[in-house]
């Protein structure tokens, strides 16, 4: 049975909520700003409401021991999903995100279990600045114990949302803010295999491009274009970073002559993308048969100003211009530049979307 | 304790302050919707008295800590205002150089160090720095002046850290308190207490008892006050001063305001339902603007040709701030990859 709707990102993030309210009487949906009327960029609107002030609320401005508050709840048998309106917020409660709730399970000898999601959004354009935007993705995904997923589709942000809180772990759930308004295709009943490991999202013979979150949407119109002018990409979210799935990069590697790109939106040096090339390299040595290379972002935080932010992101005219360096057929770089050119600054996703955010 | 701290509340010069913060915010707002300030900014409107009450009785060797609603706080200490806008403009000679916009702001000369929009994130920084001024006095008063930066021996400066209601939630905002009592700092804690995080009302977040008496408890000499009184502030901030300079504790002030517009930007938000009916309104009429000025005009201590008189001083000042921000140049990426370490 297919039930498949077309909706945003953030509406998916909203109904996958709703639903697993439903579901799990157990579970509670905690974090400042939850309930007010602008309800997390809209993600929680109307649920509490459907559910009620206990189960739905507001908190303290105390990341640091509602955290603690929510894995104590955890333990005991709730089912917290604790939000931050920025993933620089969650900073706060990296003490007992890491020391206890990544932990708990292992320390007791598997007796008592966490099944905590920390939801976290990215923050990127309108100025956000030096500690708004920050990409710690690669930093939560190095702690034993935590799961760290970070869905670029809006199908996967809806099935993976309802996995994570059903998930008897701690899990940090990475939105960036840019994705909540693409528009895709959720199907409710779709099967549970395809939620593990990496996904494929674009088939392509002449290269591989592994990008995380909303790189890869960038590598996605990247692709499209390329295609236009003969160059065949395939595109692999590496949604699960905890677990990054380099058995499929591999499989890809195989078709593709073993090219690769990566593209991610991290630092450089912050970048999981660095984690991915030396596990496929010793799991798969013969994969790569061509220098790889990794797009990211520069090597400092992210300056307020938007006179810089072009220069800042990179996107999906860099990822094509590298695809093209790699197959050597820089010929073409002009003319796909001009074709995915736009004038819309990098610090707005789209047009509708103007500050402060 | 300094002379001017002694003096009686000059209440014509606290008015024209709180003005010049007003009128500059209402032309940010306004300049807000041509889309070329880019940076999330939250806007002081309704809460002047508390940064002019409290930064009159400061030098420009005190400093100065705040937080994400910083601009007041900025301009009461002294703040470079066509600095102040140019990094709301993301240009190069802002006050950061475009590194940080509205939340991000100093200006070194004026003593005003800092403000950052992680809430509580400056909080211990101004303990901290308190702390070091009353290291460097005691080193002073040992004879070891190069530590001291020559200053005089006895003086004290003393660090003032703004923050919100919201802000005294966050754990380091006590485990700060804690140790500014245990080393008697000379810091005060100036809570703006606006009843709001975000829209999110106060009554959701903490239970029902004053902020001030929980500082109490922890050993701090604190009261509460009218916020939007600035001669109430001036003089509560007048004693406060006084006793952090010396060698009497940190002190606490928890001052009850309203911010008039949405949390951040530049319009009003009263139609989202958020604040209590006719609330707004309420504290309108509260305004610390027009109380000052009925005293002043009720004392004859102004008139309505010198209070005009101010604001076409004042809308000069800053037509010529603007003009001189919008002067700005862009800053290069490279120029952005500079200063990473020192
Ligand atoms: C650690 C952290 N959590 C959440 C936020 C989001 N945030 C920014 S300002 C704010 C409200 C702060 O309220 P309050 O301290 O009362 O100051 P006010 O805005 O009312 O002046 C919140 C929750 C943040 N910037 N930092
Ligand atoms: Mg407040």
């Amino acid at each position: 049975m297919r039930d498949v709707r077309v909706m945003s990102y953030g509406e998916a993030i909203r109904e996958a909520l709703d639903d697993a309210l439903a579901k799990h009487p157990e579970m509670l949906l905690i974090g400042e700003g939850v309930p007010d009327p602008k309800t997390i960029f809209g993600t929680t609107q109307g649920l509490r409401e459907k559910y009620g002030a206990e189960r739905v609320l507001d908190m303290p401005l105390a990341e640091n021991g509602m955290t603690g508050i929510c894995i104590g709840a955890a333990l005991a048998g709730m089912r917290p999903v604790l939000v931050h309106q920025r993933i620089d917020f969650a900073l706060l409660s990296v003490d007992q995100l890491v020391n206890n709730a990544a932990k708990w399970h292992y320390m007791f000898d598997g007796q008592q279990q966490v099944p905590l999601v920390i939801r976290v959004i990215i923050g990127r354009g309108w100025g956000q600045g030096p500690q708004h935007s920050q990409s710690l993705q690669a930093m939560f995904a190095q702690v034993p114990g935590l799961k760290v997923v970070m869905p670029t589709t809006v199908g996967d942000a809806y099935h993976l949302m309802l996995e994570a809180i059903a998930d008897n772990n701690p899990v940090l759930f990475i939105e960036h803010r840019w994705l909540h308004h693409v528009h895709g295709e959720v199907d409710k009943h779709r099967p549970a295999a395809e939620l593990s490991g990496a996904a494929l999202l674009r088939q392509g013979a002449d290269i591989t491009l592994a990008a995380f979150s909303h790189m890869s949407i960038e590598a996605l119109k990247a692709a499209t274009v390329l295609d236009k002018h003969g160059v065949s990409v395939e595109v692999v979210d590496m949604r699960h970073l905890n677990e990054l799935d380099v058995d499929r990069v591999a499989s890809s590697l195989a078709k593709t002559g073993g090219k690769l790109l990566i593209a991610d939106c991290a630092p450089e040096m912050a970048s999981i993308g660095h984690q991915l090339l030396s596990k496929l390299v010793l799991a798969h040595r013969n994969s790569l048969q061509q220098a790889p290379r990794l797009i990211a972002y520069p090597n400092h935080p992210v300056p307020t100003s938007h006179f810089v932010a072009n220069d800042y992101y990179p996107g999906a005219e860099q990822i094509a211009s590298a695809v093209l360096e790699i197959l050597d057929k820089s010929e073409l770089t002009e003319s796909v530049i001009r074709d995915l050119q736009s004038d819309l600054p990098k610090d707005q996703p789209d047009r509708s979307f103007v500050g402060p955010f | 304790m300094t002379a001017m701290s002694q003096a009686p509340a000059d209440l014509k010069h606290l008015y024209y302050q709180m003005l010049r913060i007003r009128r500059a915010e209402e032309a940010i707002a306004r300049r807000y919707a041509e889309q070329q300030m880019r940076c999330p900014t939250h806007l002081c409107i309704g809460e002047e008295a508390i940064a002019i009450g409290v930064c009159a009785h400061l030098t420009t060797q005190d400093k100065v800590f705040s937080n994400h609603r910083g601009h007041g706080h900025y301009l009461a200490k002294g703040g470079d205002l066509p600095r102040l806008l140019a990094e709301l403009y993301g240009f190069a000679e802002g006050c950061c150089g475009g590194r940080g916009g509205s939340m991000h702001l100093t200006d070194l000369a004026a003593g005003f160090i800092a403000s950052t929009p992680i809430v509580g994130g400056t909080v211990p920084l101004a303990a901290g720095y308190a702390w070091a001024e009353q290291m460097k006095k005691s080193v002073t008063a040992q004879g070891g002046a190069s530590a001291a930066g020559g200053r005089t021996p006895g003086a004290t400066n003393v660090v003032v850290i703004f923050f919100g209601d919201g802000c005294f939630e966050e754990g380091v905002m006590h485990e700060t308190m804690n140790f500014a009592v245990l080393k008697k700092l000379p810091l005060l804690f100036i809570c703006e207490n606006n009843q709001y995080s975000v829209m999110t009302p106060l009554a959701e977040r903490q239970p029902k008892r004053d902020i001030y008496k929980i500082a109490a408890a922890h050993g701090l000499t604190a009261v509460s006050g009218d916020g939007n009184r600035v001669d109430d502030v001036y003089e509560l901030a007048q004693a406060a001063v006084a006793n952090a300079r010396n060698g009497l504790g940190p002190q606490f002030l928890e001052l009850h305001t309203h911010r008039w517009p949405e949390h951040c930007g530049p319009n009003e938000d009263d139609d989202l339902g958020y604040r209590n009916p006719g609330e707004l309104a309420e504290w309108k009429l509260r305004c610390p603007l027009l109380q000052t000025r009925q005293v002043l005009l009720a004392e004859r201590l102004s008139n309505d040709a010198e209070l005009a008189h101010m604001e076409t001083k004042l809308a000069e000042e800053i037509e010529q701030a603007f003009a001189r921000a919008l002067q700005g140049s862009r800053p290069t990426i490279e120029r952005m990859g500079q200063h990473l370490y020192a």
